[in-house]
């Protein structure tokens, strides 16, 4: 009830101060904590082909950072296009640097990939989104989030003025991808997204955007291209891209409980080092990036209640024992089969 | 230590007391001259037909999906790379390139396809596969190549419960690894599992991970069974990539071996000593025992280490003679295919079975084609002709476009000493446009055929008898037949492709053409032209219209 009565205040404020919410008016401090209960990513690479190696070193940064700042795999929606790290031109079999010096393998011993390969499409990325999956999709690849959760997601791969690339055969327009996430708006799947997207003219998709509560940021204004960082010659190809190399650099220093803001991620790649604008978008979200710690998005909630009281646990409804107890079982005599059609080559042969 | 040996002794204990029961082995074998095989095997035995509300070692994640969808019978395997039967001989069990997944249902179960789809989606998401790409238009359900290892009640239909799926393009990488790691009891922090360190097992030439579930006898009785969940890991190391013809566990795996898992009832390594008597090597630690095993004509040596400590150890073999030249003598029954034709409108598959051995061999062949590479039974050619005697009996199923592969089964007699050499036409399909993969040019696979043989001889041979679950149960086990499933090499073929970017350039050229067409044809349709001797004045009557003339343009 508490917890409807902050969020139906913050809407009212929301709506009173749209507008002119940058710095003119303080919001009170009150407002300025998230109120999630629980932490989702949802990570993807939208590019195929071994040329675009960079892109999956950069999906791979991010989910390092996420996994090692505390959200564990089954919250995590890894989504790449192509298979890099065991691909026979890797002559490192199943590893994935974020540079030529092989400093930090990104792949890392405990990769879990939800969506690979062929699997990666606009479709199923709108459905994970949506949540309108097959009824037989297994938990792993559904984003069981709600209106608690805060979701990151991070958008690489090659786009233009208004839509991203898949796979080479397909995209998704900044259109199609905002109305997905005002759909997840009126399902109430959100409470905050931050959303990263590091591609060319890379800030031209979240332009559209009309739900509150997202926090956008890209690699790259419209009209300028996104670079690539540095090229391994020992692979042959760009090892990984400007924008998310820093973004990683930056990422590591921080720990579950440092204090650093969503501001301070915002400022990461200034132009000199990333050749191009980094561009941010904050009027659909409420709070002052500034007072944001960045582990309201990277890290995870755990909730601990500490309470004096003794706790009454009701006692569990018990089981119902399976009926098959009460039954006597006859015990039935099995065998192993020949394996092998005997019975058709015998009246051949012998 | 102290405190985590106690905790190791009770939990021994208490899974005692339960009967669940887990034996963790390695397989080693060198192939001469150039390669070495190696196989996991992680054994959890299961006790009782319970369903799997609790469970003590057995991953409780898999065995809910068994009891859930009522199968009986699993065999799920992630390979890369190709075994080579001609120059390698046979591995324990084989295993198709890509993905490959069967399972026999119970025959409980009235919808099998549709538990079947339920199946392969839930476990893509355990084990991070593309499983979910199993749909009807790649199911088979084979008729004689398939039969249920695990112990079956007699006299019910098992095939119509089986469902057979193979996925040629699937990938195998840490991934797979890691959720398949995670179902083991020690997982990868104790025992022999520690040693799956992705960065060497994916630095082989051939890796396979699988996992086998099945029934199994308690005793001779079979009155009451147990749940068998084997986990393998098959390798073939290159020499070439490990720099030397000399390994060790440190070399191959990048560590020694930590010891044994507590958990373990038995865990053991057996290195084949076979190859010794030409290829001279030395193990090092000497090995706890020397198993001499006479099995169907062959002999082999076993070196045995019994690992019960948790002491850091490192076996490594070295050989004496570096130099030497090598006859490969292969095994009794091996096989080749490959695919016939050119151009994009016909084609075909040639299987080449050669019997190696003085006596017949039995084999059935399972050809299982896409929808979209229909193959004709009429086109069927045994040795180039169209009627044989060596086919003792066929199945065929046609394939429907978009909803059935094509299935053909022979059940082939082998003549001693002889190449069969089956073709079998098929003509290309062209796709609608949202069928081509991302990547169409690469081309399309087709999967592997299954043959399944009963040899006579035990050559080569390296499986484990059907009642057995360890490699013990190798030594000295004669048997009248030797039963194997094969994998063929799988194959590729370029499908006719369309210019996808052919659209927009037609477009593109199409405008152009009617943009430079139109201009000149509309200024000759619509303007007038009037001769007129230069230094004429203009009436004023005629400057007034073609003011308007202006105007209207």
């Amino acid at each position: 009830m508490i917890q409807l009565n902050i969020f139906s205040f913050s809407l009212i404020f929301s709506l009173l101060f749209t507008i002119s919410i940058t710095n003119a008016i303080e919001i009170p401090e009150k407002f300025q904590k998230s109120n999630h209960t629980n932490n989702w990513a949802v990570l993807v690479d939208t590019s195929r082909f071994w040329f675009n190696y960079r892109h999956v070193a950069n999906v791979l940064s991010i989910y390092r950072s996420v996994k090692r700042l505390g959200i564990p795999d089954s919250q995590i929606i890894l989504m790449i296009s192509d298979d890099m790290a065991c691909n026979p031109r890797n002559p490192r079999p199943a590893t994935i640097f974020n540079n030529a010096h092989e400093q930090i393998n990104v792949y890392g011993d405990d990769v879990e990939v939800d969506y690979r390969g062929y699997e990666v499409s606009v479709e199923n990325f709108v459905r994970l989104l949506t949540g309108r999956v097959p009824p037989d999709t297994p938990r792993s690849k559904r984003l069981l989030t709600d209106e608690g959760s805060n979701i990151l997601i991070y958008l690489t791969g090659h786009g233009g003025d208004g839509f991203l690339k898949f796979q080479d055969s397909e995209e998704i327009t900044s259109q199609e991808l905002a109305d997905a996430l005002e759909q997840m708006w009126q399902k109430r799947r959100y409470n905050e997204i931050f959303f990263i997207i590091d591609t060319c003219q890379a800030s031209s998709m979240y332009e559209k955007f009309y739900s509150p509560n997202i926090l956008a940021t890209a690699s790259s204004l419209v009209g300028e291209d996104s670079l690539s960082h540095h090229v391994d010659s020992a692979i042959g190809v760009y090892i990984i891209d400007r924008y998310t190399y820093y973004v990683l650099e930056f990422l590591e220093n921080v720990h579950p409980n440092s204090k650093k803001t969503m501001s301070e991620f915002l400022a990461v790649c200034p132009k000199s080092a990333c050749l191009s604008t980094v561009g941010v978008r904050r009027d659909l979200f409420k709070r002052d990036p500034s007072k944001v710690p960045i582990t309201d998005f990277f890290g995870s909630v755990r909730p601990v209640i500490i309470t004096t009281d003794p706790i009454d646990i009701q006692e569990i409804p018990k089981r119902r024992k399976s009926q098959s107890i009460n039954k006597t079982k006859v015990p039935e005599k099995r065998e192993y089969l020949p394996q092998f059609p005997m019975h058709l080559v015998q009246t051949n042969n012998y | 230590m102290f405190k985590s040996g106690i905790f190791n002794i009770f939990l021994t204990l208490l899974i005692q007391i339960k009967g669940d029961d887990f034996k963790e082995e390695i397989f080693i074998k060198p192939l001469p001259p150039s390669h070495l095989y190696v196989d996991f095997h992680f054994i959890t035995l299961v006790n009782g037909e319970e369903s799997f509300e609790h469970s003590y070692l057995a991953p409780r994640s898999l065995g809910e999906i068994m009891s859930r969808y009522q199968v009986d019978e699993l065999h799920l395997t992630l390979t890369e790379g190709q075994w080579k039967h001609n120059q390698w001989g046979y591995p324990v069990l084989d295993a198709a390139p890509g993905a490959e997944l069967y399972a026999w249902f119970n025959t409980d179960v009235i919808d099998v396809d549709i538990q079947w789809k339920k199946l392969s989606s839930t476990l893509s998401g355990l084990f991070c596969a593309s499983l979910n790409f199993i749909e009807t238009f790649n199911t088979i359900t084979p008729k004689m190549s398939l039969w249920p290892t695990g112990a079956q009640k007699p006299k019910q239909n098992y095939t119509s419960q089986l469902r057979y799926a193979s996925l040629p393009r699937e990938i195998v990488c840490t991934e797979n690894l890691t959720p398949w790691k995670k179902l083991l009891p020690c997982e990868s922090t104790h025992g022999f599992s520690s040693l799956l360190n992705s960065r060497m097992i994916h630095n082989t030439n051939y890796h396979s991970i699988g996992v086998h579930v099945r029934r199994m006898c308690v005793d001779n009785n079979c009155l009451e069974t147990n749940l068998e969940i084997k986990q393998t890991v098959a390798l073939v190391y290159d020499f070439k990539i490990i720099n030397s013809m000399d390994w060790s566990f440190r070399k191959l795996f990048g560590q020694g071996l930590p010891g044994a898992c507590p958990l373990s009832s038995s865990s053991k390594i057996y290195v084949d000593t076979t190859s010794n008597s030409t290829y001279r090597f030395k193990l090092t630690p000497e090995p706890n025992l020397i198993l001499l095993s006479q099995r169907g004509g062959s002999e082999t040596e076993l070196a045995v280490y019994n690992i019960n400590n948790s002491i850091m150890m490192n076996i490594v073999a070295k050989y004496e003679t570096k130099s030497k030249l090598f006859v490969n003598i292969p095994p009794p029954l091996s096989f080749t295919r490959y695919v016939l034709g050119y151009g994009k409108e016909f084609g075909g598959i040639v299987t080449e079975l050669t019997n190696n051995y003085w006596a017949p061999i039995d084999v059935v062949l399972l050809e299982n084609a896409p929808w979209w590479l229909p193959i004709q039974l009429s086109s069927l050619r045994v040795n180039g002709e169209a009627e044989s005697k060596l086919i003792l009996s066929q199945y065929y199923s046609p394939g429907r476009s978009r909803q059935k592969p094509y299935h053909l089964e022979l059940l082939l007699h082998l003549p001693p000493k002889s190449t069969t050499t089956l073709t079998i036409d098929f003509e290309f399909v062209f796709l609608k446009w949202q069928e081509y993969p991302p990547d169409a040019n690469h081309g399309f696979y087709i999967g592997s055929a299954l043959i399944s043989a009963n040899l006579p001889t035990a050559k080569n041979y390296t499986s484990l008898p059907i009642t057995g679950n360890t490699f013990d149960s190798i030594v000295n086990a004669s048997k009248p037949w030797y039963p194997m499933v094969f994998r063929t090499n799988g194959a590729m073929v370029s499908l006719p492709t369309p210019d996808f970017s052919m659209p927009y350039n037609v477009i593109c050229l199409a405008c152009t053409v009617v943009a430079l067409a139109f201009g000149p044809l509309n200024n000759i349709c619509t303007k007038e032209l009037v001769l007129k001797a230069p230094g004429t004045s203009i009436s004023l009557r005629q400057k007034i219209l073609n003011m308007f003339k202006k105007k209207k343009d």
